[in-house]
């Protein structure tokens, strides 16, 4: 066998996917030719250097949520033609969601003094809130129910927990509802229902309302990097946690309280 | 799409969803992109699972995300490069970390020479190395003859020696 032939081989020879005459050529070459022998080194080493350091992905949580959701709805089976990704990334209702985030936005910055005074009296809760919040990220933390389906979600809490929370449905605005659990907060339960916006976890808490902390105006904190808004609805005090950007953050609590 | 193809779409195809993600993230090295792009091609592999009669579920699967990663990738780089962040792919999972930190600049060798390699070579480098299929999956992946399989995979491991400067014996 000549060089230039075991060159063309070699690659082949290493994964054993050639024929046994050739593989048993390759070798005999191997054998008595120090530059090809040298060269097989080369190539196993780069090829074992991808090995070791390139591994194998797990899907993340989201793409499986998303992906049960597809399976769950009929019209997934006869969807039209997929929009191109570069359109898909920008979510469809997203002129809506942008112009609901700017009011928002625009809200948040007139009430900060608000704000300010809400927080500090709130602040044990709030700070055993972030450590709940921090606890659901730990592995296996999350959920207690796994659902994508807010009517299977919603009814889970019936009858473990006194209030029952809202669990709006937010797919189409890219905030996946991955599902819910209950947690004990400042002594009593308290129902979290949790969502998903690309990698990041949402977790949404309900308690009943404070009536000394009664207000109109969402209270903004931000602790060990995660962002907490805190706003009143139907008679319960809700607090949405995350390390989302705030602006998302505002634009998931604003689609919630729409419901 | 009954309930009983719904049923056996979740037993046959998605076991190999992590085949999908892994190569969708090598292929287009972003997470985000990688995620939808899975998406859309299971979505894909719904309509068309029709067509599935029996054989290589994840050969089959992986031919579909590996076509929407390519047609992806040709509208890529017909309008920018893309440029990739070693440093956003070693935040990815944190399971990882301690590896990472102990090979962090060896990775952040071996991941520019991976880049650096035209896509018909790095799929194929990917779909050999890290998913570990056989030349004939592979042929059925990318939709080649196993000898272009062959010499694609040759020429891609060639690449990566000189990159990598594993080949400066043969070159002096």
């Amino acid at each position: 066998m000549r060089c230039a032939e075991c060159t063309e081989l070699l690659s082949a020879y290493m994964d054993d996917e050639l024929m046994r005459d050739e593989q048993q050529a390759v070798r005999e070459h191997l054998a008595t030719c120090a530059d090809c022998a040298s060269e097989e080194k080369s190539l196993a080493l780069a090829s074992r250097r991808i090995k070791e350091n390139f591994m194998r992905h797990s899907t993340p949580d989201v793409l499986k949520a998303r992906i049960r959701n597809a399976l769950a709805q009929d019209d997934a089976f006869t969807v039209t033609e997929p929009t191109s990704i570069a359109s898909r990334r920008v979510w469809p209702r997203w002129p809506a969601l942008a112009a609901a985030g700017l009011v928002v936005a625009v809200a948040s910055s007139t009430i900060t003094a608000t704000l300010v005074q809400r927080s500090v009296a709130g602040s044990t809760l709030a700070g055993a809130i972030a450590d709940s919040h921090i606890r659901s990220l730990m592995p296996g933390h999350l959920t207690d129910v796994v659902s994508t389906n807010q009517h299977q979600v919603k009814p889970w809490f019936n009858g473990r927990v006194d209030l029952s929370p809202a669990v709006p449905n937010l797919d189409s605005a890219g905030f996946l509802l991955t599902g819910g659990r209950i947690d004990y907060i400042d002594g009593r339960a308290v129902p979290v229902v949790t969502y998903a916006r690309r990698q990041h976890v949402i977790n949404v808490y309900a308690r009943p309302a404070d009536a000394r902390s009664n207000s109109a105006a969402d209270a903004h904190e931000s602790r060990n990097g995660f962002h907490m808004i805190e706003w009143q609805s139907g008679g319960l005090d809700y607090w949405a946690v995350s390390d989302l950007n705030s602006a998302e953050l505002e634009q998931f609590v604003a689609l919630f309280k729409r419901g | 799409m009954s309930q009983r193809d719904v049923d056996r779409f979740e037993r046959v195809v998605l076991p190999h969803l992590d085949d999908a993600y892994t190569l969708a993230r090598y292929l287009v090295r972003d997470e985000h992109d990688a995620q939808d792009l899975v998406q859309d091609a299971v979505l894909r592999a719904i309509r068309y699972f029709d067509g599935y009669r029996e054989g290589d579920a994840r050969a089959w699967l992986l031919a579909i995300v590996r076509n929407c990663c390519m047609t992806w990738l040709r509208r890529q780089s017909s309008t920018k490069k893309v440029s990739f962040d070693a440093g956003t792919l070693a935040l990815a999972d944190p399971r990882e970390t301690d590896a990472r930190a102990i090979q962090g600049s060896e990775r952040a060798a071996l991941t520019r020479a991976l880049d650096a390699l035209p896509d018909e070579f790095r799929e194929v480098i990917v779909l050999r190395e890290i998913q570990e299929l056989s030349y004939k999956e592979i042929s059925d992946v990318v939709g080649v003859p196993v000898g272009t399989v062959m010499s694609r995979l040759a020429r891609g491991r060639k690449r990566l020696a000189s990159a990598l400067g594993l080949d400066a014996k043969e070159a002096s």
